[in-house]
C-alpha cells in the first residue's frame, strides 16, 4: 500500500508541475496578447512612432526586422545546407567531421551577446561597414548557422540509402543524386530547419544591439550601410527608456504582441509542415 | 562529344565537393574567429596601464611617496584617504588636482591659443605645493626633473582583474576592473535558475514521457516548445512590469530587482531545452527494461526511479548542463529585472550584475580599443570558455 | 516549374541587393547621447512633418560615441549631454578640423526619493555622503529609520557622469550602487521602494516620486526643482544639452538646427518638460557654452 501512495504523491507532483508550466506559458502568452490588443490597430503597424514614441506605429521596426531576416538567410541558408551537404554525404564518419560536429554544437551555445561582440569588432570595426545592415545580417546569420547545419544535417540522414543507391545504380553521378533525389527528398525538413531560423533571427537583441539597431529612424533604411530599427531592440527601448512611462506602455505591449505573434506563426507553420509531412508519408 | 561532357561533368563533380569541404569547414572558421578576435583584445587589458591612457600622476619631488596602487588611487581622489601618513608619507593633506581645475583657477587668455602655456602654469601649480597629487594628460605634463615626479605606470594586472571586488570602468584617474562580482552575480543567477528549473523540468519530462495518454503529450510538447521560440527580450519585459513588482510584494523588499527574480525568468526560458533534451533520454529506454521491471512487481513509480533514471541519467545530466549554458549567457532578460549593482551577492534577494549584461549596458560608450573596451572582451572571452565548457562536457556526459 | 521559380527568387534576391548597395550622403544623421535622443527625435518629428523630403536618422550610444563619431565624419550631427572633454578637443584639433557647439536647450536633473518619504531638504554634501555610502540611514538626515537605497544610472549615461559631477564632485558613486539602464525604469524603481533615492531629468518628473529640494549653499536656502527655478538658474543642477557639428558641413546641418532653435522648435522642448535655451542664463553659463 505503501508504496502506491508514493506513486500518487510522486505523480501528482508531476501533473501539478506540468500544469503549472503550462499555465506558466498561457499567463506569459495571455498578458502580451490581452495588453498588447488593445494597441494594436491599423495605423500602429504602417506608421512611424510620434510624440517620443507615444503614439504613432512601429512600421519602420517591422520593416527593419523583415530586412536583417533576409539578409541574415541570404548569408547563412547557401554556408549552412552546403556545409550539411558536405558533412553527411561526402564525410562519412572520419574525425574530421566529428570535430566540425563538435564545433557546430559548440558555435550552437554560444551566447548571443558573444555573437554581439565579435560582429562588433570584426564587421563593425575591423572590416569597416560600421553600425549597418550588413554588419546585423552577418552577424545573425552567423548565430543562425549552426542551427541550419543541424537540421539540414539530420533532414538529409532521414533520407533512406536505397534512394541514393538506386539513383548511383542507375548510372547518375554523385552530384546528380543529391541535386535530383537527396535534396528533394530532404526539402520539407530543411523547410523546417529554416523557418525555426528564421524565427530565432527575428527574436534576437543582444547581437543587434551594436552592430545594426537604431533607436528612431522614421523612413526606411535605403542602403545596406544604413542601420535599421529592428523589433526586439524597440521592445526594449520602450520597456526601459522614453518620457513618460505611462504613455508608452501600450505602445510597447502592442510591440511585445507583433513579436510573439512572428514567433507563434513561425512555429504553427513547422508543425503544419511536419503534420503535411507525416500524412504524406503515411499515405505512400 | 558524349567523352567532352563525361569529363567536364567529373571536373564539375570534383570542384563541388571542394566548394563543399571548405564550407563544411564553415563553422571551425567562425570558432577560430571568435577566439582570436575576442582574445586579442580580451588580453590587451593586461598591456594597459592601470591609469587612464595618456594621462599619468604627477607629485612634487618633496613627497616621499614613490608608488600607489589603483585602489588607492580611487580612495585618494574620492576623499577617503585624505592625508599622505596613510600612504606612508608625512603627516599632511592631500590635495587631488585635476586639469579642469587649472581652467577655473587661471583666464582663458593666459592659456595660449593652442594651450601652449599649459605646462608652464601647471608646473607652477605642482611646484608650489609639495602634498598635491596632479591627474593630468601627458602631452601637456610639466618636465619632469627635480621639483616634478611622475609616478611610474604600471599595467593592469590578472590579479587586480578576476580578483577584485569594484567595478568601476569608467572612474578616473583609475579605472577599477573587478570582476569578482560579476562572475558570482552570473553563476548565482544561473544557479537559482537551475535550481527552479530542473526540479519542474523533470517531473514534466516524466510525465511527458511516462504518464501522459499520446493525445496530450502531442499538445502539450508543441507548447512547451513553444515557450522556447519567445524572445528573450520579451521575457524581459515580463519580468519587468510584472515579476519584479511582484516579488518586491511577496517578500517584503526594498527592491525588486533581485537575482532571485532573473533566476526565475531564466529558469522559464531553460526549462524548454531541459524539458526536451531530458523527455528524449526517458524515451530511449528500451520498452524491454520496462516491462520486466512491472512484470517482477514493481509499480510504475518504482520503474521509474530505479530503472528508467539510471538508463537514462546520462542524457538528463546532459539536459541539465545545457540549461545551466543556456542560462549563463543570456543577456537581455537578465539586464531588465536583476537591478545590475556590481556587489558580491550575499542573498538571492539582492540586486546582481552579471556578466552578459554588463557587456551588452556598458559596450555603447566603451571607446574602441581602450581598457573599458577590453576588460568587456576579457568578459566576453570568460563567457565563451563557461559556454564552451558546459557544451563540451554534455557531449562527453551524453556519449556515456 | 520549380525551376523557373528559383529563377524569378534570384533575379528578385539580386535586384534586391544591388538596390541597396549605393551609399548615399543626402541624408542627415544625428548620433550622440541617449539624454537629448528624445528631444532630437521629438524636433526631427516636427521638422519632418514640415519638410517630408528631408531624410533624418537617429541614433543614440552616448556622447563620447557621438563625438568620436563627427571626429571621424561618419555623422553630421553630435548630440551631446556635456561639453567635449578636454581630450576630445585636442583629438579633433589634431585632425585639423573645426567643430562648432550650439546650446540647443537646457535639462535640470531633479533628485527624487519615495512619496512616503519624509525628507523633503537635502543639501549638496549630505547627497554627496548619501551616494558615495557615508550615510546610510534617513535618520542620519533627519528622516525616519530606514536604510537608504541610492539608485544611479548605467555608467554609460550621460545623467551618470554629469551628477557624479556637479553632485560627487567627482567622487565615485558607492561600490556596487543600483544601475538602471534608463529613466523611467529608475522612476518605477524609486516609486515602489520606500528607502529609495535617485535622479532623473526635470522632463521626467511626475506624481509616482517626489522631488527634493537642494541647497548648494550648506542650507542656507533650498530650491524646488521646477521649470521656473531652472529656467532662472536658482535651481543648482542644470546642464546645457549640446549639438557639435564640423564648419565644414554647416550649410547642411543650418535648416535643421535653425529650426530646433527657432520659436516651433523650442515649443518642442518645453513639451518634453526641457528648458529652452533661450530662457536668460548668467554670464559664467554663456561662457561655458563657447569652446
Amino acid at each position: 500500500m505503501d508504496r502506491k501512495i508514493k506513486q500518487r504523491i510522486a505523480f501528482t507532483t508531476f501533473r501539478i508541475f506540468s500544469v503549472s508550466v503550462v499555465l506558466m506559458l498561457v499567463s506569459i502568452l495571455g498578458f502580451i496578447v490581452f495588453n498588447g490588443a488593445k494597441a494594436i490597430n491599423w495605423t500602429f503597424l504602417t506608421a512611424s512612432p510620434t510624440e517620443g514614441m507615444t503614439a504613432g506605429g512601429i512600421f519602420p521596426a517591422i520593416v527593419g526586422t523583415f530586412y536583417l531576416v533576409v539578409g541574415s538567410m541570404l548569408f547563412a541558408l547557401p554556408l549552412g545546407i552546403t556545409a550539411a551537404i558536405y558533412t553527411v554525404e561526402y564525410g562519412g564518419e572520419t574525425r574530421i567531421i566529428r570535430i566540425m560536429r563538435i564545433m557546430t554544437n559548440n558555435l550552437a551555445g554560444v551566447p548571443s551577446v558573444v555573437f554581439g561582440l565579435f560582429g562588433m569588432t570584426l564587421f563593425v570595426n575591423k572590416m569597416g561597414f560600421g553600425s549597418s545592415l550588413l554588419a546585423g545580417s552577418l552577424t545573425l546569420a552567423l548565430l543562425a548557422l549552426p542551427l541550419i547545419i543541424r537540421t539540414t544535417e539530420e533532414a538529409l540522414k532521414a533520407v533512406p540509402d536505397s534512394y541514393r543507391t538506386g539513383s548511383l545504380a542507375l548510372g547518375a553521378t554523385k552530384l546528380t543524386t543529391i541535386r535530383r533525389v537527396v535534396l528533394p527528398a530532404a526539402f520539407p525538413n530543411i523547410l523546417t530547419g529554416i523557418i525555426l531560423s528564421v524565427g530565432r533571427v527575428s527574436g534576437e537583441t543582444a547581437p543587434i544591439l551594436f552592430t545594426v539597431a537604431a533607436y528612431f529612424l522614421p523612413h526606411l533604411p535605403d542602403s545596406i550601410f544604413d542601420q535599421a530599427m529592428a523589433l526586439p531592440y524597440h521592445l526594449y527601448v520602450l520597456a526601459t527608456s522614453g518620457t513618460d512611462m505611462e504613455a508608452t506602455r501600450p505602445m510597447a505591449y502592442g510591440t511585445a504582441l507583433v513579436l510573439i505573434f512572428i514567433v507563434l506563426l513561425m512555429n504553427a507553420l513547422v508543425s503544419l509542415l511536419r503534420n503535411s509531412l507525416k500524412n504524406k508519408n503515411s499515405n505512400e | 562529344m558524349m567523352k567532352r561532357k563525361g569529363k567536364y561533368k567529373k571536373v564539375m563533380e570534383r570542384g563541388t565537393e571542394r566548394l563543399l569541404s571548405a564550407s563544411g569547414a564553415v563553422t571551425g572558421i567562425v570558432i577560430l574567429f571568435i577566439v582570436i578576435f575576442l582574445f586579442r583584445e580580451g588580453i590587451g587589458l593586461f598591456r594597459s596601464p592601470d591609469v587612464e591612457k595618456g594621462y599619468a600622476l604627477y607629485l612634487n619631488t618633496k613627497n616621499p611617496v614613490e608608488q600607489l596602487t589603483p585602489y588607492e588611487i580611487k580612495q585618494i581622489f574620492d576623499s577617503e584617504i585624505t592625508s599622505w601618513d596613510q600612504l606612508g608619507g608625512p603627516n599632511k593633506a592631500i590635495r587631488p588636482y585635476r586639469v579642469d581645475d587649472i581652467f577655473k583657477e587661471y583666464p582663458e587668455e593666459e592659456w595660449g591659443d593652442h594651450y601652449e602655456l599649459l605646462s608652464g602654469k601647471l608646473e607652477e601649480v605642482i611646484k608650489s605645493d609639495p602634498n598635491i597629487i596632479a591627474f593630468l594628460p601627458q602631452r601637456y605634463a610639466p618636465p619632469v626633473g627635480a621639483d616634478i615626479k611622475e609616478l611610474p605606470a604600471k599595467n593592469i594586472t590578472i590579479a587586480g582583474f578576476f580578483g577584485g571586488k569594484e567595478w568601476l570602468p569608467t572612474a578616473t584617474p583609475s579605472p577599477l576592473f573587478g570582476a569578482l562580482p560579476l562572475i558570482s552575480g552570473t553563476l548565482l543567477v544561473s544557479f537559482l535558475a537551475i535550481l527552479i528549473a530542473v526540479p519542474l523540468s523533470l517531473g514534466v519530462a516524466i510525465f511527458l514521457s511516462e504518464l501522459a495518454t499520446k493525445k496530450t503529450r502531442q499538445v502539450l510538447k508543441p507548447v512547451i516548445e513553444l515557450l522556447a521560440g519567445i524572445p528573450s527580450v520579451v521575457y524581459g519585459f515580463f519580468g519587468l512590469v510584472v515579476l519584479s513588482p511582484a516579488i518586491q510584494k511577496i517578500f517584503h523588499l526594498p527592491v525588486g530587482e533581485t537575482a532571485l527574480t532573473g533566476g526565475m525568468i531564466l529558469a522559464i526560458m531553460a526549462m524548454p531545452t531541459i524539458i526536451s533534451v531530458a523527455e528524449d533520454a526517458l524515451d530511449n529506454t528500451p520498452r524491454a527494461l520496462k516491462e520486466a521491471s512491472l512484470a517482477l512487481g514493481a509499480t510504475k513509480w518504482q520503474t521509474i526511479c530505479k530503472v528508467v533514471f539510471p538508463y537514462a541519467s546520462s542524457g538528463i545530466v546532459a539536459a541539465m548542463v545545457l540549461g545551466i549554458g543556456r542560462a549563463i549567457g543570456e543577456t537581455m532578460a537578465v539586464l531588465m529585472v536583476t537591478g545590475n549593482a556590481a556587489v558580491m551577492p550575499v542573498t538571492p534577494f539582492e540586486s546582481v550584475r552579471t556578466i552578459p549584461a554588463t557587456i551588452a549596458a556598458e559596450l555603447g560608450e566603451a571607446p574602441a580599443g581602450g581598457a573599458h573596451y577590453q576588460a568587456l572582451f576579457l568578459l566576453g572571452c570568460i563567457l565563451f570558455l563557461i559556454t564552451t565548457m558546459t557544451t563540451v562536457i554534455a557531449e562527453f556526459v551524453s556519449k556515456k | 516549374m520549380e525551376k523557373r521559380a528559383f529563377k524569378k527568387a534570384l533575379f528578385f534576391v539580386v535586384a534586391f541587393m544591388l538596390a541597396a548597395c549605393s551609399r548615399d550622403n543626402s541624408s542627415l544623421k544625428i548620433t550622440g547621447s541617449d539624454t537629448v535622443l528624445p528631444l532630437t527625435q521629438k524636433e526631427v518629428e516636427v521638422y519632418m512633418r514640415r519638410s517630408p523630403e528631408s531624410k533624418i536618422s537617429v541614433t543614440g550610444g552616448g556622447s563620447g560615441v557621438g563625438i568620436a563619431a563627427l571626429a571621424e565624419g561618419i555623422v553630421d550631427i553630435a548630440q551631446a549631454s556635456r561639453k567635449m572633454k578636454f581630450e576630445e578637443i585636442l583629438k579633433i584639433g589634431s585632425k585639423g578640423i573645426a567643430v562648432e557647439e550650439i546650446v540647443i536647450a537646457y535639462d535640470a536633473l531633479a533628485v527624487v526619493v519615495n512619496n512616503d518619504n519624509v525628507i523633503s531638504n537635502l543639501t549638496r554634501e549630505q547627497l554627496e555622503d548619501i551616494f558615495t555610502g557615508k550615510i546610510q540611514n534617513w535618520k542620519e538626515v533627519g528622516g525616519d529609520d530606514i536604510k537608504i537605497i541610492p539608485y544611479s544610472r548605467e555608467t554609460s549615461s550621460g545623467t551618470y557622469e554629469f551628477f557624479k559631477e556637479h553632485v560627487l564632485e567627482n567622487k565615485n558613486y558607492k561600490n556596487g550602487i543600483l544601475s538602471m539602464p534608463a529613466t523611467g525604469a529608475m522612476i518605477q524603481s524609486v516609486s515602489q521602494t520606500r528607502g529609495a533615492i535617485g535622479y532623473v531629468g526635470l522632463a521626467y518628473l511626475d506624481k509616482a516620486v517626489k522631488a527634493v529640494h537642494i541647497s548648494y549653499d550648506s542650507g542656507r536656502s533650498f530650491v524646488e526643482p521646477s521649470f521656473e527655478n531652472a529656467g532662472n538658474r536658482s535651481y543648482p543642477i542644470v546642464r546645457p544639452l549640446y549639438y557639435y557639428y564640423l564648419t565644414a558641413s554647416e550649410s547642411k546641418v543650418d535648416p535643421f538646427i535653425r529650426f530646433v532653435r527657432s520659436d516651433e522648435g523650442q515649443q518642442a522642448v518645453k513639451q518634453l518638460g526641457y528648458i529652452p535655451f533661450t530662457q536668460p542664463a548668467p554670464n559664467n553659463d554663456e561662457k561655458k557654452g563657447e569652446i
